[in-house]
């Protein structure tokens, strides 16, 4: 019997506390840390179309499309397909494609999901935050980067 | 205290005779139909708001607060979203007693409160086996659960009507037993004789409310009480991780509705008959108008009381629920009515 | 075969000398009927004939002491099909043999394991789903993992990934529609709990016959939740693929032990040396994964227990939550963390140090509390230990046949570790505790939970303590490793670490290639589940959900 009551005594404490533990999303935006793999950002800028990326993804989210000289045409990516594993961040030589912090992206079908090379330089940055510069300190940052002049190759 | 039943009252304030048989018919369905009113919003706002609220503040959590003050309107939004549910009709459920099921559970409930006394005036009929009269119809809702269990052609429905009796049966007697000590206190069954035996000061401030006389029978009554509701740690009629869902595994939409405000009701139907005979009914400071009020605050009590057991009590099993029914139970509460009569005999 | 419990004096036992185990020995006991021997990375083969199965295994477990069948491993070369019975021991598991039975290409035939361990049961059934190797003399030899209408076996070479697999109406007929009342017993009932079903925790499907509320026999069925996990791990490259895949393994926050498993496969089959800085990166994470899963085992167990979703389930979710954002801070994701690399992990502390230090210190400080806090909710409750003590008892023995690991086992009284006994990581560093309670009830396993999480916690605070010194020109993250991996050919290994629910091993045979050619899971959940129907056999229903929570089985791992 003692034992049922200091059970029925904690959650009683509990209650009375006021505590809570709720992240009231989305009036409040939740932390994140910065090293948090969300959605693929791009550079049309920085890509050398090297196709890394391409081969090391574990399950062909990524599809590079080039011409016979090997211009890059296309780059799409399958963010709901996507595992976010980073493998593609990490082996790209010039950081062309990195995971932002943004987890917010809804769709109405699975094939809008499909995001190509626009929709991908498109992608918000999270609150400001750059990942390379909170992932490796000593990796160039490019958050304040326009999408000016695109230079093909 | 003792004040007209409601349908005089009723008949009074519209300056009809009182002593008129269709008058008083009329009158009668009037009073039920606004103490059935008074319960069911009760019910609404327990169902899907105060259960949630109360569990949340256990649980460290917040619960409903987005639509309305305090997330209030989902009550509203709860209503329209189980009513606008289909109504699922099981192949092979055996039709007219799986429909009277759910209307059966409900109205049982419903039916105990004609004769509680809850305070401002507020008393259906006070017949004179008063106490018995709301055992036997809180008891017709295992009837409804065997019903609702044995129709739904279901399995689980089926362990789930059968735990259900079994935990009636192991629980109604000992209820019964100590709710008989406090007839033996007040030498009536008669819910208003029961309230007004309360009235008296046992020591200085306290009154004599049987929960201050006997403490232990109260006890033994909230217990009991417990298993006779179905809440933690005695809701194994339902035992969401075991047979699923019960007796009402199979019921959707409208049905569903009504089984869970049966429960719900039955729930405060318990409150109803734990605050008349332990707590003193309607009695508490303040004019006697307020009465209601305090009867309603003892009921939520009631209420939040099983909320609490069912964030830190587990579920005890069959096996075990019988026992403590029958071994436990049973002897401590047939102790509590002996000694409550040889004590009650001595004294008078 | 005799039944007594093989001594656990292990002078008695053959092959047993001071540094290690002597191979010729135990080929010795064996004589004639070990036809070759191979040289697998963690121990030496034996091939035998496939009718000579249960006389050589029950001469190795009754002589030998290899008690301990931890995994059968099925595949098909050009040439023939191979089925491979990981041997160790519970006493030592550094002591390893691997019994290869080679079985013809036309006529796969070899004699089941079975009849001597108890976990082959469930282990050759898949290889016969999986593969396609008949095991004679098994007990129910039938699919385990696919459904019962599936054609051809999906791991075999011959089998086309492109052919539909029809099932027809009549083989997919409700299984409710007929009366499933026995002959032998008119007063028994069928019920199916699960697939769905509040408390299998997630899709498995129970099949079980109930005498009143009694369990008169019960069935575990598996494969809802198959995701052809050993084929992708066999379709990605060592290097980079393979690793995200552990996480989805046990998914429930266990991810880095997962990881770990293959890591460490993977590097001893690769020869690959881990700096010292690295591993103790990896035992920090890899205990605040396995805090954050004993926390979900708790809370689940709890709600299996208790009912609904009560105050315990919240409390222990709410401090899991902690965990997972040390974690997050760390790998930069809360369950598929995809942290380790061959060689190292992907990143080094999270910078400022000290602020992550802080946050790993402020939880462990608060977790006695919170440990207590629980002690008070769920083993002080008297109806808790009602319900648990005593019920779903497991025996050592028990424990023994089915290959059960993990708190499952400790929790019986076996200790058994793999932290301590076939040490890896940085575990021989550090002071810490192999918990162990004697009861083998329900109890017992929750009790050993709740240990564990203590001593993780000491673990950690150790780990962290070693972090915050170490010398910043020192702090290796990654070994040099090359960007494209090969294996040398036809290296076979298997390796297993101590994951949240037991051993998690890993074997992988590599072809020279840059993709294994076999990867076989070794999931402690899979193995666990199958000692359910002898926990639960004449308890209540309530008593074996109750079992099924306390086994903590994720059937993400147990299906793979």
């Amino acid at each position: 019997m003692i034992g049922i009551l200091k059970s029925m005594a904690t959650t009683m404490k509990h209650a009375l506390d006021g505590e809570t533990f709720t992240v009231e999303y989305p009036d409040v935006a939740p932390e994140v840390s910065p090293r948090f793999r969300g959605v693929h950002k791009w550079s049309q800028e920085r890509c050398i179309w090297c196709r890394q990326c391409e081969n090391v993804c574990p399950n062909n989210t990524i599809q590079i499309v080039m011409d016979d000289q090997r211009n890059g045409e296309q780059y799409n990516l399958h963010i709901g397909q996507c595992i976010y594993c980073r493998l593609c961040e990490e082996v790209c030589p010039t950081d062309a494609i990195l995971l932002t912090q943004n987890f917010e992206f809804t769709a109405d079908t699975k094939d809008e999901f499909a995001y190509d090379k626009e929709q991908l330089k498109n992608v918000p940055w999270y609150k400001d935050i750059d990942p390379l510069e909170s992932r490796e300190p000593d990796r160039g940052a490019w958050i304040g980067e326009g999408d000016g002049e695109v230079d093909y190759q | 205290m003792q004040s007209a039943p409601l349908p005089e009252t009723l008949a009074n304030l519209v300056g009809l005779d009182p002593n008129s048989t269709p008058v008083m018919i009329v009158m009668s369905l009037v009073g039920a139909a606004l103490i059935g009113t008074l319960m069911m919003t009760n019910t609404a706002l327990a169902g899907p708001w105060a259960k949630r609220k109360i569990t949340a503040a256990f649980t460290d959590r917040i619960a409903v607060d987005r639509i309305g003050p305090y997330g209030l309107f989902i009550i509203v939004a709860d209503a329209v979203r189980l009513l606008s549910k289909e109504l699922i009709v099981p192949d092979g459920v055996d039709r007219p007693a799986w429909d009277l099921a759910p209307l059966v559970i409900a109205s049982s409930a419903l039916l105990g409160f004609a004769v509680i006394p809850m305070g401002s005036g507020i008393h259906l009929a006070d017949p004179e086996v008063g106490l018995a009269y709301v055992f036997a119809t809180a008891s017709i809702a295992s009837v409804g659960l065997v019903m609702a269990g044995y129709a739904s052609n279901n399995k689980y429905s089926f362990l789930g009507g059968l735990r259900a009796v079994a935990q009636n049966v192991a629980y109604e007697i000992p209820l019964i037993l100590t709710g008989a000590s406090v007839v033996i206190f007040a030498g009536s069954l008669q819910m208003s004789e029961i309230v007004a035996a309360q009235q008296q000061a046992l020591i200085g401030p306290i009154p004599s409310w049987y929960a201050f006389v006997n403490p232990f029978a109260f006890v033994l009554f909230m217990i009991a009480n417990l298993a006779e509701v179905g809440r933690n740690p005695f809701d194994i009629p339902e035992a969401p991780t075991e047979i699923v869902a019960g007796y009402q595994t199979e019921y959707s939409s409208v049905y569903f509705v009504l089984i869970y405000l049966g429960e719900f009701i039955h729930i405060f139907l318990g409150g109803a008959i734990i605050a008349t005979i332990f707590l003193g009914g309607p009695a508490g400071p303040g004019p006697a108008s307020l009465g209601i009020v305090w009867f309603l605050v003892k009921i939520w009590g009631v209420f939040l009381f099983t909320q609490w057991a069912r964030s830190a009590v587990p579920r005890v099993r069959i096996d075990q629920l019988i026992e403590i029914g029958w071994k436990g139970m049973l002897v401590l509460s047939l102790a509590n009515l002996l000694l409550t009569a040889v004590i009650v005999g001595v004294i008078a | 075969m005799s039944l007594e419990k093989p001594t656990p004096d292990t002078a008695t036992e053959v092959g047993v000398t001071e540094d290690g185990l002597d191979y010729d020995a135990l080929a010795d006991l064996l004589g004639g009927h070990v036809l070759d021997r191979e040289e697998h990375v963690n121990a030496e083969g034996f091939v035998i004939r496939p009718d000579e199965v249960q006389e050589v295994l029950s001469t190795l477990k009754n002589e030998a002491g290899f008690d301990h069948c931890a995994c059968v491993t099925a595949q098909e070369y050009d040439d023939r099909y191979e089925s491979i019975y990981h041997l160790r021991k519970f006493d030592d598991p550094t002591q390893e043999l691997s019994v290869v039975v080679p079985t013809t290409k036309d006529d796969p035939h070899s004699e089941s394991a079975a009849r001597v361990y108890d976990t082959a049961d469930w282990h050759e059934r898949e290889a016969y789903d999986l593969v396609g190797i008949d095991y004679d003399d098994h007990p129910d030899l039938r699919r385990i993992l696919l459904p019962e209408t599936w054609q051809g076996h999906p791991l075999s070479q011959d089998y086309n990934q492109d052919q539909p697999q029809i099932v027809t109406l009549r083989e997919n007929a409700n299984p409710l529609e007929e009366d499933h009342r026995s002959e032998d017993d008119p007063d028994t009932m069928f019920v199916n709990i699960g697939p769905h079903h509040p408390a299998t925790h997630g899709v498995l499907h129970v099949k079980t016959v109930l005498d009143g509320e009694q369990i008169a026999d019960i069935e575990p069925d598996i494969g809802y939740l198959h995701r052809c996990e050993e084929q992708m791990c066999q379709q990605g490259t060592y290097r980079h693929q393979i690793m995200p895949y552990p996480d989805r393994w046990d998914y429930v926050s266990a991810g880095i032990l997962n990881e770990w498993a293959y890591a460490r496969a993977a590097e001893d089959l690769a020869d690959i040396e881990v700096p010292e800085y690295a591993q103790v990166i990896r035992t920090m994470s890899a205990e605040l994964c396995r805090i954050a899963a004993h926390m979900l085992a708790l809370g689940t167990f709890a709600l299996d227990v208790f009912g609904d979703f009560t105050a315990i389930f919240q409390y222990a979710f709410r401090d899991r939550e902690v965990v997972q954002n040390i974690l997050e801070d760390l790998t930069g994701q809360r369950l598929m963390f995809n942290y380790l690399r061959l060689g190292g992990v992907a990143w080094d502390l999270p910078e400022p140090r000290e602020e992550f230090f802080e946050k790993t210190r402020d939880f462990l400080d608060d977790l006695p509390h919170k440990l207590e806090e629980y002690h008070d909710l769920i083993t002080g409750n008297e109806i808790f230990q009602m319900r648990c003590v005593d019920t779903g008892v497991l025996s050592e023995e028990m424990v023994k046949q089915y290959g059960a690991t993990g708190p499952v086992a400790r929790g019986s009284g076996v200790d058994y570790d793999l932290r301590r006994d076939d040490p890896y990581g940085y575990y021989d560093e550090l002071d810490w505790n192999v918990v162990t309670e004697e009861g083998g009830d329900n109890f017992s396993r929750v009790l050993v939970r709740m240990r564990e999480v203590e001593e993780s916690a000491r673990i950690i605070e150790q780990c962290v303590d070693l972090l915050e010194q170490w010398p910043e020109d020192e702090r290796e993250i990654q070994a040099n490793v090359p960007r494209t991996l090969r294996p040398d050919p036809d290296e076979e290994i298997y390796r297993a670490v101590e994951g949240a629910k037991g051993e998690l091993g890993i074997y992988i045979r590599s072809d020279g290639t840059d993709k294994p050619a076999r990867f076989k899971i070794r999931s402690p959940c899979f193995s666990n589940l199958q000692t359910l129907p002898e926990m639960s056999q004449g308890e209540y229903v309530p008593d074996m959900v109750a079992s099924l929570g306390s086994l903590d089985i994720v059937l993400g791992e147990v299906d793979r």
